[in-house]
């Protein structure tokens, strides 16, 4: 009886109305629970800028805020790099900034007096709900049922593998460029299904805005040509595909050359000649086509021939000889990296020393996708059914995109989008399948058995006739999509919301206990040094001290120069008579060292350390020797049997002087590296403690200025300690002539 | 006294020109013994080569490459090894570069230079061991006469070990280090292709449907993203074990620790998630294709248990690496 109201409302025009509200409130519930799950840290912590390169970006926001979009444009930086400095408008990605800028602006506008800060400190979760929608649209694409795209939405929208990078306060680059990276493939779908030069532009546009934004535009500059060179390969050239392709080409190019970072980038480097070479074999194909229409079977089967053999020679040797000549460069670090795994552990250390460009393991995939991870290849399965142009993208940027991901860590943020459309194509099949209370609806929609498609897709769909077996899938699936909620929310709160600005332990009762010694640390350089004091410290830390403190730094997370890298690293692992002139010539008035001995802190410069002696090596073979900071066992040791080389490094000295002192003697412990010190703890002549913080993460150094009677710092320390005399006699020897 | 003088100086010189010429005759010798590579060293020889004066260098390669010592890196350094000295020696005689022998001593060979370089100040405690002995006469003679030595801290390539020698030679011309075009792979690589293409050409008629074939690429795309997403590319790059053991003759299948993995764990993981996309895809596809009411409610619930029991010893298996994890299904 309660029937008929209902069915007023889902038949006919008001039934589609009803459905198409339903799915709006249901989109907006979805966009809601994206921002919401990602303020973790807002309400936890506070509206903070996060970790090592938000810092940057907010610092760039700052500077286009308050100076404007030109001078932003042709920004030099001269307090970072010290002595170098930094073009920073023309080697970043404005996309970002200047977005987090119109918003600001336009909310200025309304008269909605915001800060800079919260507006970059929610930019992320704002843009990850537009990336539940984007994701919605592009779902629709691969299915006839809507339900899958309600469903990839839900996914997109909860999923850690995605939150991982886009929580409040982490203002990076992918928390714009994933809700980009969606929406471009969107509107290539939509391109190549409908083969309208519009959705070819906006796909283009899009794509310039994508690679303004960031660095992994190269996955879609590569993404879309595979597509479209599958494609022929299947033997599927259609005029759509070439008005797509072909506008898409020339306009997002033109697009992306317009980014001073990118500038001729896209017709000169390795990394973008796949597009190039599949725009070329798109006009061959479509000049072929043509040709057909005029000639007699036999001799355009001879044209082609020739034609093929002709453009492909010329293409191997133009390539070749381009490549040798050095016009087109070759393949970027970063992405050549990518193919042969073991290249930048041999040739770039610095990309190997970042924890982002490390391989995957398996608990990492399901920590980020949970049972999306194993419904993934169902889905993909699902796609080869129908196989239509769309189902070969899905199939394409899966394989592709799961390599990428296994190789390193960062990019199993351009897997996810995909395993979240995946899982739900084949979840919002099976629902849709179990959900139907008659089975009589299925008997129609039997599919073509032709010998083409799928084996187990041959016999026609029946339906499914009891109703046990539906209350069995409903209440099972139901079950692992409540546990896939409660896992994303676990893993939102418990891994992906830490500031690591601001780091949180649990006090033995139970009570929060908030270390803040990063900011501690910063503030009193701010305050307590000139504006120009030069900070030295390692590059991860540039950024931070750039944003925090506002102090000139010589190396920052933007690593553009390995050699002055390298500089700061031989400074920190050499002996302090090394170091000392190297520190005088980079005008070096502070350095900062991070240290967890005290607090048991794993990610302290100690452990880095190795990376620093390494790339230091990479430059100075002979003064800075790896081997020589190991053991004789090799065994990397900071106690009694540390080597000479790594207690008199200036980094060793640095981390545990005066450590001893908080301690009985000889009870001081290391308890990162578990490991009791040394009795005597290590002296400083040409450096003195300037700061150290509350819980000993954060030590600064003051550099000595230069001795007043000329003597060298140890000869001073020495004379301060009143021993002069006693060496002075002690030298006066029997007079010997010197040989060499 | 005079004359005394004058024999003793003229001792000194006939001595000094002794030692010169044995020690360049010692140079030519080895030189032309080593003309296709490096030498192969024992005790003796090896005694020779170093004794004192000579005016050349020595690259002396310390390894220990038969099977039963178990140095992986001994052997996978040692053509490596070869190739240096074979471009070198090729190289020298054109240009006039710092004299210099290559020699490699096995631990088969020289068991008693091995034991004094471990009991003196060298304090060799693994192999591969490079060490760089210095002339003691000669323009570029060096004050102590210990050698250089290099520690193989992982595997290494021929660049990286020439660029050290080169560091530490004098100035002067060097020859290149020469890796030779490997003519035999290059012609079979040719081969193979045409082979490919010909069999392709003369076979399309029954080759083509295969590779037209949608359940086999369906097949290839699923296996290469099990494998990828159970993280293979991890064991690739970081060389983990297959299996070790857990200290009492047992086997531990699965490594502890978040960031780690074994080999085979990846298998059972793959496995796993094979299976469970299997019943995911059996119950999207083939369940509601199946004409007998009472089968299909029959496979309804074996796949339904298949799904459940597999996913819960998935968690099971991811509570294990990841202590602090709070979920579970029942059966596991």
């Amino acid at each position: 009886m309660a029937e008929s109201p209902f069915d007023a409302l889902l038949k006919g025009e008001s039934g589609r109305n009803t459905r198409g509200l339903l799915r709006i409130i249901i989109l907006c519930t979805v966009a809601a629970a994206a921002v919401s799950s990602r303020l973790f840290s807002v309400i936890r912590f506070e509206s903070i800028i996060h970790e090592f390169d938000p810092w940057f970006n907010f610092r760039a926001t700052k500077y286009l805020v308050e100076n404007g979009f030109h001078s932003f444009w042709d920004w030099f930086d001269d307090r970072t790099w010290h002595p170098l400095g930094r073009v920073t408008g023309g080697t970043l990605y404005p996309g970002l900034m200047v977005t987090s800028g119109v918003i600001y602006h336009v909310l200025r506008f309304l008269t909605i007096p915001v800060d800079i800060r919260n507006v970059c400190v929610l930019l992320a979760p704002a843009f990850s709900g537009l990336t539940s929608l984007a994701m919605y649209l592009l779902t629709s694409e691969m299915s006839t049922s809507p339900s899958a795209g309600l469903l990839a939405a839900a996914f997109m929208g909860i999923v850690p593998g995605y939150i991982s990078r886009s929580v409040a306060g982490s203002y990076d680059n992918e928390a714009i460029a994933i809700f980009l990276l969606v929406f471009t493939f969107f509107l290539w779908i939509k391109a190549i299904k409908n083969g309208s030069i519009m959705w070819g532009a906006l796909t283009a546009l899009f794509y310039g805005y994508m690679v303004s934004a960031w660095g992994g535009y190269v996955f879609i500059t590569n993404l879309i040509p595979l597509h479209v060179f599958v494609l022929l390969c299947m033997g599927r050239y259609s005029s759509r595909m070439y008005i797509s392709y072909t506008t898409w080409y020339a306009l997002g190019t033109l697009a992306s050359m317009q980014i001073p970072f990118v500038g001729f980038l896209p017709i000169r480097n390795s990394d973008h000649m796949s597009a190039l070479g599949v725009f070329g074999l798109v006009q061959l194909v479509a000049f072929a086509d043509f040709v057909r229409g005029f000639l007699p079977g036999k001799q355009f089967q001879r044209l082609l021939t020739s034609m093929i053999i002709i453009t492909f020679g010329v293409g191997l040797v133009g390539l070749i000889g381009l490549t040798v000549s050095g016009v087109i460069a070759p393949w970027s670090g970063r992405f050549y990296s990518l193919w042969d795994t073991g290249y930048a552990k041999v040739h770039i250390p610095i990309i190997a020393s970042v924890s982002e460009h490390q391989p995957t393991a398996w608990p990492a995939f399901f920590f980020d996708l949970n049972f999306l991870i194993w419904l993934f290849p169902a889905g993909v399965y699902m796609c080869f059914t129908r196989l239509g142009d769309e189902h070969v993208f899905v199939v394409i940027y899966s394989v592709l995109a799961s390599y990428f991901a296994g190789v390193m860590v960062r990019l199993m943020l351009t897997l996810t989008p995909i395993v979240c459309v995946a899982a739900a194509l084949v979840l919002s099949y099976i629902l849709e399948t179990f959900l139907v209370i008659s089975p009589q609806t299925f008997q129609a929609k039997s599919r073509d058995t032709s010998s083409e498609s799928l084996r187990s897709a041959r016999s026609p769909v029946v339906g499914i006739s009891s109703y046990i077996s539906k209350l069995i899938m409903t209440s099972s699936v139901v079950i692992y999509l409540l546990l896939f909620v409660a896992h994303c929310t676990w893993v939102t709160s418990n891994a992906y919301s830490s500031p690591s600005v601001v780091l949180a332990s649990r006090l033995p009762d139970g009570s929060q206990y908030i270390i803040d010694d990063y900011r501690e640390a910063y503030y009193w350089l701010r305050q307590n040094t000139p504006a120009n004091a030069k900070i030295m410290s390692w590059w991860d830390y540039g950024y931070q001290i750039g944003g925090m403190a506002d102090r000139p730094t010589l190396v920052d997370n933007n690593t553009w120069n390995n050699t002055h890298i390298a500089t700061v690293g031989k400074a920190m692992s050499s002996r302090e008579e090394v170091s000392y002139p190297i520190l005088r010539q980079h005008d070096v008035d502070y350095v900062l060292v991070v240290f967890g001995g005290l607090l048991g802190y794993s990610g302290d410069d100690l452990n880095k350390f190795l990376w620093m002696v390494r790339i230091s090596e990479g430059i100075w073979p002979d003064e800075v020797i790896e081997r020589n900071f190991f053991t004789a066992r090799g065994e990397y040791r900071v106690d009694d049997e540390a080597t000479p080389t790594m207690r008199n490094s200036l980094m060793y000295k640095l981390s545990y002087y005066n450590y001893n002192t908080m301690f009985q003697t000889g009870q001081a412990i290391d308890r990162v590296r578990g490991s009791r010190l040394p009795v005597d703890g290590p002296q400083l002549s040409t450096l003195e403690e300037a700061f150290t913080s509350e819980n000993w993460i954060i030590r600064l150094y003051k550099v000595k200025d230069l001795d007043n009677f000329g003597r060298d710092h140890n000869s001073a320390m020495a004379f301060d300690r009143g021993n002069k005399r006693k060496k002075a006699t002690k030298k006066r020897g029997p007079r010997v002539l010197r040989i060499e | 006294m005079k004359i005394f003088h004058l024999i003793f100086s003229l001792l000194c010189v006939v001595s000094c020109a002794l030692c010169t010429g044995s020690s360049s005759d010692r140079f030519e010798k080895y030189q032309s013994l080593s003309r296709f590579g490096q030498l192969d060293l024992d005790d003796s020889s090896y005694e020779d080569i170093i004794s004192e004066p000579h005016d050349y260098h020595v690259a002396v390669l310390l390894t220990a490459t038969e099977s039963r010592f178990g140095c992986i890196l001994c052997r996978e350094f040692q053509p490596e090894w070869d190739l240096i000295a074979r471009s070198w020696n090729r190289g020298s005689q054109k240009t006039d570069s710092p004299r210099l022998l290559f020699g490699s001593l096995d631990f088969s060979n020289g068991k008693g230079t091995f034991q004094k370089l471990i009991e003196g100040k060298l304090m060799l405690q693994t192999a591969p061991v490079l060490l760089l002995y210095p002339p003691t006469v000669g323009p570029f003679a060096k004050v102590d006469p210990t050698p250089l030595r290099f520690d193989f801290s992982g595997p290494i390539s021929a660049d990286q070990i020439y660029s050290w020698i080169n560091r530490h030679l004098p100035d002067g011309p060097k020859p290149p280090l020469v890796r030779p075009i490997n003519y035999t792979r290059l012609v079979s690589a040719v081969t193979v292709l045409m082979g490919i293409v010909t069999l392709f050409t003369a076979l399309s008629t029954y080759i083509l449907p295969i590779v037209q074939n949608r359940n086999l690429w369906a097949a290839a795309s699923l296996i290469s993203i099990l494998l990828f997403t159970s993280g293979h590319m991890f064991n690739h790059i970081r060389k983990v074990p297959y299996v070790i053991g857990d200290g009492k003759g047992g086997i531990s299948y699965f490594a502890s620790g978040f960031t780690n993995q074994f080999g085979m764990e990846t298998q059972v993981i793959a496995a796993i998630y094979a299976v469970l996309s299997f019943a995911t895809i059996a119950i999207a596809m083939k369940v509601p294709r199946m004409g007998d009411a009472k089968s299909q409610q029959v496979a309804v619930i074996v796949w339904a248990a298949v799904l459940l029991s597999m996913y819960s010893f998935l968690l099971s298996v991811f509570k294990a690496k990841n202590s602090g994890y709070p979920f579970f299904l029942p059966p596991f």
